[in-house]
């Protein structure tokens, strides 16, 4: 479903030089499965994410959506996946309806089904009381149920979360990722970033650890953790990020030193 | 692109500015409240100023019964209350001045006064003004005209009115007590000629009257037509910049950008639906506010005139009918222009507030241009024309006023004008859209040591599409001080060393530091490779076969432009310099030196730098359009931008730097060649009189055939260049490519989702 090879994403930064957002990341994700991106701020989750959602272009490598490019077949790509960040994107001038409504109207939906769609979506999200709220006058929670719905409401075979849970109290993020999961079940290939360990751990069928632009280490939890022989993700991801940085200053120095 | 699209967006921007307060109030509420309360300020005003009475102290050095009758019952005498605004005066005497006061101590307590608003105005009558009316006036009336015995009019001292101008009620005050004091001298006169036995015609043999032909619609179309134009053209801007700020700036602010940019819209799509919206909203304030302000001024005008408040006002009269129909026709493309504008600008701001900033500096360009129109000595014709914005107000000046036959030869080159202006403008926003660097752009701490590290350790091959704009800019700027610095001399030794300093200190040497400054790569970036050998003759016979269009553009430039006659005197000596100076040096320093040194600046490091921008012809017109601002007059700039254009044309094909300077140096001494030979030659050789004939001013002209002939060969030679495998910078590639396979059909979905997604519910 998605297919990522040898990613690269660089861009110039006052301050870093040729910042390198991405450093020739791979992964393989399927329909049916929850392939979680687990990293501290500033790993690349959002870049790499936003690639995939074509509003990026990598600067070398290649990604493919459902068998199409993100760099030369952006607009079909668009058309395969629904995009969940956490600052929502909601407008504060439209109600619930009005946002999830326009934005089926620009994925070409016809109106009878678009209605029952959303009639559906609204029912399955408990949205039918925030209808007629406009943007402006929800809650994050509501932002972000409204947020789901609109990126659910073309029927996509790929969703993608980006740190989906940040801003949420427990229960409305409780009740996010179960909705996640349902997806899952529903046979959708989904993207999940995260740099909440719990969540990844119960949610995340595959799990890629990133640092810096890298993928540190990448399988199902079980394999991750009998891999590198920890019991616990959050002990593993630690060491892995640990070790890299210490190599990294090494490397560092090293190369300071001219040798 | 799609349409539906187009109007799905516009339709939701249209629906969300309609529930955005501020936007509703800058474009509905704000003009129809604004004029109606300007309006009915200004009728107050007109009503307070009118009725309000000025307070005169009359300050007498002697009692006033020894003048001829002034003052009766604290007011002017019933006959000088008859002067303008004469009866809104009342006097207060002081016949009675402090003891031991003179002249200046009278002037001092009485500016006093003024300035504490007890009296508006003061008039000082000196001491001994009346004996010495009188001795004036006995003197005339004794006199029998023999010059020697005329009266000193000097001997009698002056009459002061002292008003405090801060003081609008002291400057009135000060104009009806002026009247007052005219009218009694003009009775003083008549009393004196008629002393004096002469008749008053006397005074004034003959009048002279007035006829204006202009009707009092077509003065009052005349008039208004200087108004109505420029506060459609500054609502219809202010009404764009508001809600693009809004539709860009604020939509990135909350985050809603992304989520749009992840639909399947096209870029272009959502460009076009917000520059509807925002045309819509630009058209709207514009409209609103000429309808506000033309049923207030209607109003106000009538009131005025009804209250007989003002002379002026029965001139003026309300707009005409005719104006708001060529307003209306003209609200479009003016609304389309400055929405395109505001979008590109708008979308390259992080926040609202940073949009805000914007704001002053797109004002700043329109505005010199909308002065332009209202210069007394602008005219409509086809320079004018040619001019965004400006020709646009001249046009409807001239159709307001009804000079339908002026305009109608101009209609086309206005509109023409307009729409490249527009498309240019959305092509701009458009690319604005797709850039990532505008759209995803973060704040950083900008710190003059971070970014000359940046600049220093970041250093590309060739320089950034920035450093290149700074080049050019720069090299602007140093010309523009350096002209302040221009011999005055036309000593051709000055001239030269002028010219060596400017091209080599101050073109030439810039532009090499900042590339060994600021580039890895200075042979790329100069373009210092050996073309193909045949490029180099390939380019000299160019200039050679485009010399004579060179010319025609030339001429056709002036045509266009006149030179003033002032500007040609100026640049008499210059020429006659250059006709002086020896051959070999006027070829070195005129043709070969600006050849090399402009070369290295202008198709070396700012063009270098300009293609990172992803499109040659982008890069090229740029480049041309520094190259030509960088050159002396206007007629000079227009000529050597589309000669850039060329030159620039040459440089990305070949890839070196030496075809333009063969191009250059060749086209710069043909020039001087060509003028150096005069219609005389026809006679001497006659064997040039296949390719010359006898032109104005004793100069040659190119037969119209071997023009024709020139274009022909000059385009055969700019096909040779077309077909050159030239090298494309990275940009220019993925831009290439994008264009390429974004046409062709999609690839083939590995997963049946792709089937049952497009089966579904798409329409």
């Amino acid at each position: 479903m998605i297919h990522v090879r040898q990613l690269t994403k660089s861009y110039p930064d006052l301050g870093r030089g040729q910042f390198v957002a991405l450093a020739g990341i791979c992964l393989d994700a399927l329909p049916g499965q929850i392939y979680g991106l687990l990293g501290p701020n500033g790993a690349g989750k959002t870049t790499a994410l936003r690639i995939l959602s074509t509003v990026l272009r990598p600067t070398a490598g290649s990604a493919t959506v459902n068998g199409y490019d993100v760099l030369t077949q952006p607009a079909h790509v668009r058309r395969q996946i629904g995009f969940v960040s956490n600052n929502t994107g909601i407008y504060d001038r439209m109600t619930a309806w009005e946002t999830v409504a326009y934005f089926g109207r620009l994925f070409g939906l016809e109106e009878d089904w678009l209605r029952e769609r959303m009639e559906r979506i609204f029912d399955r999200l408990q949205m039918n009381e925030i209808r007629d709220v406009p943007g402006g006058k929800m809650s994050t929670g509501m932002k972000q149920k409204v947020s789901i719905a609109r990126a659910l409401v073309h029927d996509p075979p790929v969703l993608i979360f980006d740190e989906a849970t940040v801003g949420l109290d427990v229960l409305v993020a409780r009740a996010l990722l179960q909705t996640v999961a349902e997806l899952r079940e529903l046979g959708k290939c989904i993207i999940f970033s995260t740099h909440i360990m719990r969540e990844a751990e119960r949610l995340c069928d595959q799990i890629a650890i990133m640092h810096r632009g890298h993928f540190l280490a990448t399988g199902s939890l079980p394999e991750l953790l009998d891999r590198h022989g920890e019991r616990d993700l959050e002990e593993l991801f630690f060491r892995l990020i640990t070790s890299y940085d210490q190599q990294d200053a090494a490397g560092g120095v090293l190369a300071r030193a001219g040798t | 692109m799609q349409w539906s699209n187009i109007r799905l967006i516009f339709l939701r921007e249209f629906r969300d500015q309609l529930r955005d307060r501020r936007t509703m109030f800058t474009i509905v509420v704000l003009p129809l409240l604004l004029y109606p309360l300007l309006g009915l300020t200004m009728m107050q005003v007109a009503q307070f100023l009118g009725e309000h009475r000025s307070v005169i102290l009359l300050i007498a050095g002697e009692p006033l019964s020894e003048l001829p009758p002034l003052v009766d019952q604290q007011q002017f005498t019933a006959e000088l209350r008859q002067a303008p605004e004469g009866d809104l005066l009342d006097v207060v005497l002081s016949e009675d001045p402090p003891a031991g006061a003179r002249e200046e101590a009278l002037r001092q307590l009485a500016a006093q006064r003024t300035q504490h608003r007890k009296f508006d105005a003061v008039v000082v009558i000196p001491a001994g003004f009346g004996q010495a009316l009188s001795r004036f006036q006995a003197e005339l009336s004794a006199s029998d005209g023999e010059p020697g015995e005329r009266p000193a009019v000097a001997a009698i001292p002056p009459l002061e009115v002292i008003t405090n101008k801060a003081s609008q009620q002291s400057r009135i005050a000060g104009a009806r007590v002026e009247s007052v004091l005219r009218l009694w001298r003009q009775k003083l006169v008549e009393q004196s000629l008629a002393n004096s036995r002469v008749p008053l015609a006397a005074t004034r043999p003959f009048e002279v009257t007035d006829t204006d032909v202009a009707p009092a619609e077509v003065r009052r179309a005349a008039m208004w037509s200087k108004i109505l134009p420029f506060v459609v053209l500054i609502w219809a801007l202010t009404g764009a910049f508001y809600p693009a700020i809004d539709l860009c700036a604020g939509e990135k602010e909350r985050g809603t950008l992304e989520t749009l940019l992840c639909c399947p819209a096209l870029r272009s799509e959502i460009v076009w639906g917000k520059l509807l919206t925002i045309m819509l909203f630009s058209a709207a304030t514009a409209l609103l506010n000429l309808v506000s302000m033309g049923m207030t001024g209607a109003f106000v005008i009538g009131r005025l005139d009804a209250m007989q408040m003002s002379g002026a006002a029965v001139e003026i009269g309300p707009p005409p009918l005719a104006a708001l129909a060529w307003l209306l026709l003209a609200l479009p493309p003016i609304a389309a222009l400055f929405s395109a504008l505001s979008l590109a600008i708008a979308a390259f701001a992080r926040s609202s507030k940073e949009g805000q900033y914007y704001l002053m500096p797109l004002l700043i360009i329109n505005l010199p241009l909308m002065m332009l129109s209202v210069l007394p000595a602008a005219e409509l014709n086809l320079g004018t024309s040619l001019i965004p914005v400006t020709g646009i107000l001249l046009l409807l000046q001239a159709l307001i006023e009804g000079r339908y036959l002026d305009a109608l030869p101009f209609v086309l080159p206005v509109v023409g004008v307009t729409a490249i202006c527009c498309l240019l403008a959305i092509r701009w926003a458009i690319h604005q859209f797709q850039s990532e660097a505008v759209l995803f752009r973060e704040s950083e701490r900008w710190g003059l040591r971070v970014w000359l590290r940046h600049v220093l350790r970041d250093r590309g091959e060739t320089p950034s599409f920035g450093e290149a704009m700074l080049c050019g800019v720069m090299l602007l700027v140093i010309g523009f001080f350096a002209s302040f610095f221009a011999p005055q001399s036309a000593d051709w030794r000055t001239i030269a060393a002028s010219m060596l300093i400017v091209q080599v200190g101050l073109i030439a040497a810039p532009a090499l530091l900042m590339t060994i400054m600021l580039t890895r790569n200075p042979r790329r970036t100069l373009l210092l490779e050996t073309p193909r050998p045949a490029a180099i003759p390939a380019a000299l016979l160019l200039a050679v076969t485009l010399h004579p269009l060179v010319g025609q553009l030339g001429k056709f430039v002036q045509w266009l432009y006149p030179l003033s006659d002032e500007m040609l005197q100026a640049l008499r000596p210059l020429e006659a310099s250059l006709e002086q100076a020896p051959l070999w040096q006027l070829l070195l320093v005129v043709a070969l030196v600006p050849a090399v040194c402009e070369e290295l600046a202008f198709r070396g490091f700012v063009l270098s730098g300009l293609r990172h921008v992803g499109h040659k012809w982008t890069a090229i017109v740029v480049a041309s359009l520094l190259f030509g601002l960088a050159h002396g007059i206007l007629q000079q700039k227009l000529t050597t931008c589309v000669i850039g254009v060329v030159i620039g044309y040459l440089a990305v094909q070949s890839g070196s730097l030496w075809p333009c300077i063969v191009f250059h140096a060749t086209n710069n001494a043909l020039v001087l060649l060509v003028g150096r030979l005069d219609a005389g030659l026809l006679e001497r050789a006659p064997v040039w009189q296949g390719l010359f004939r006898a032109g104005q001013d004793d100069t040659l002209e190119f037969h119209w055939p071997v023009v024709a002939l020139a274009a022909l060969l000059s385009l055969a030679l700019l096909f040779w260049f077309r077909a050159l495998p030239y090298q494309r910078y990275d940009e220019e590639r993925l831009r290439e490519a994008l264009d390429q396979r974004t046409n062709e059909p999609p690839a083939l979905a590995e997963s049946t989702w792709e089937e049952d997604v497009a089966a579904g519910p798409r329409r």
